[in-house]
């Protein structure tokens, strides 16, 4: 009767050695176990869009912080030059009036997120200076229309074969919408220079300039701010995960211990019977 | 689901600023400020005379305004109000913490980095809180 317990206690933790064996890791010769390396690839993935979203922050910054000096001084020299009267906050202008350089706001999915469940939205900023798309945002969606134009379909293809004087007519209008738009620049640059003055100094036109570049510098921060977020987000998740993973492996191992080591025990209990 | 917080998109939203006197008239002459028909501003000007009070009441009406997308606030400026400048966590509006004249940036400070460098070492935020 003891024989028999013994027996059933044996086929029960076969059975359950065998669950496991299905959930098991597969080990190398010293007994460590070989992971994931597809996991490892998308880890490795997360922490370097991490640390490179946080190189360009800090690099951005370090050109913010020069552009920003380089407009400081040019605005003391235009206050030396005109006089500290006329360049004051008292002249600024509490008028109704709408802002000439804003922000387009778009939302932009996480592509790099590999889980689908935890992916999070996180905006993108456009900088719209002095009324149009910035020049680089403007361009760079040119070429991204470009783009999707040429993936189209065969028969948008086979018309542009046909009609070789379509790219010659596009380029035509885009010359001229380039001419407006800076025509537009100067009279938006102009209005806010005068409210200092109709002679202003030229170096509060530097001045104008440098604060205009440190603008873009903010536009591009403010991006990669959203870039560093939702990175760090997804690297505590991986973090997560890993730490629920290595207890759940140490668990295992335990088990399987504490199993070859009751199996030898009865190896060699059962020859003394 | 549940956790895909949706973006609130614009195509016009502002900058708002709380610096001192000559970064925001550096930063009005690029063409940001903005005066609705309630004649208010999106930018506060920090000087000796400003209250902690007053520089708190504005943070908490740009980051609720739906029409600003960045709000620009120096850092010594941020540092007047920490607490409430690390406690944000929206993505939009977007803080930035910009140096001024007087105070060069300090990553050390900035609220971003900050997050994210527990990440790095558990042992440089318990020496920092020191």
């Amino acid at each position: 009767m003891a024989e028999l317990a013994r027996t059933d206690e044996i086929e029960m933790e076969v059975k359950k050695t065998d669950e496991m064996a299905e959930l098991e890791v597969e080990e190398n010769q010293w007994g460590e176990p070989i992971e994931d390396l597809e996991g490892e690839e998308d880890r490795n993935k997360a922490v370097m869009k991490l640390l490179d979203s946080m190189d360009g922050y800090l690099t951005q910054f370090n050109s913010l912080s020069s552009t920003l000096r380089q407009g400081w001084l040019d605005l003391a020299s235009a206050r030396h030059s005109m006089g500290t009267s006329r360049i004051n906050y008292t002249l600024l202008d509490l008028k109704e009036h709408a802002a000439s350089t804003s922000l387009r706001v778009i939302s932009d999915d996480d592509d790099d997120d590999v889980d689908d469940s935890t992916r999070k939205q996180k905006p993108r900023f456009q900088l719209r200076k002095w009324g149009s798309l910035d020049n680089q945002t403007f361009s760079a969606e040119k070429q991204r229309s470009k783009e999707e134009h040429e993936e189209s379909s065969g028969s948008l293809k086979q018309r542009h074969r046909g009609d070789s004087q379509l790219p010659e007519c596009a380029s035509k209008p885009d010359d001229g919408a380039q001419v407006q738009i800076d025509d537009k620049e100067k009279n938006e640059r102009s209005k806010s220079l005068a409210m200092f003055g109709t002679l202003v100094s030229p170096k509060l036109r530097a001045s104008q300039l440098s604060f205009e570049k440190a603008i873009e510098a903010i536009v591009e921060i403010a991006n990669l701010r959203s870039e560093i977020l939702a990175a760090s987000d997804q690297v505590q998740r991986i973090l997560e995960g890993s730490k629920k993973e290595i207890l759940s492996l140490n668990s295992k191992r335990d088990y399987k211990k504490g199993v070859k080591e009751t199996r030898a025990l009865n190896e060699i209990e059962e020859p003394r019977d | 689901m549940a956790n895909k917080a949706p973006i609130r998109t614009n195509d016009s939203a502002l900058i708002a600023m709380i610096a001192d006197e000559d970064t925001v008239v550096g930063l009005l002459l690029a063409g940001v400020g903005n005066v609705d028909l309630r004649r208010k501003t999106n930018y506060l000007i920090v000087d000796s005379k400003t209250t902690v009070k007053q520089v708190e009441d504005t943070f908490k009406e740009f980051t609720t305004r739906e029409d600003i997308a960045i709000v620009l606030i120096s850092q010594y400026v941020a540092n007047m109000i920490r607490f409430l400048v690390d406690s944000y966590n929206n993505p939009i509006p977007a803080i930035l913490e910009i140096p001024s004249k007087d105070h060069p940036y300090d990553p050390s400070q900035d609220s971003v980095l900050s997050r994210v460098k527990y990440l790095f070492s558990a042992e440089s935020v318990a020496s920092d809180r020191r």
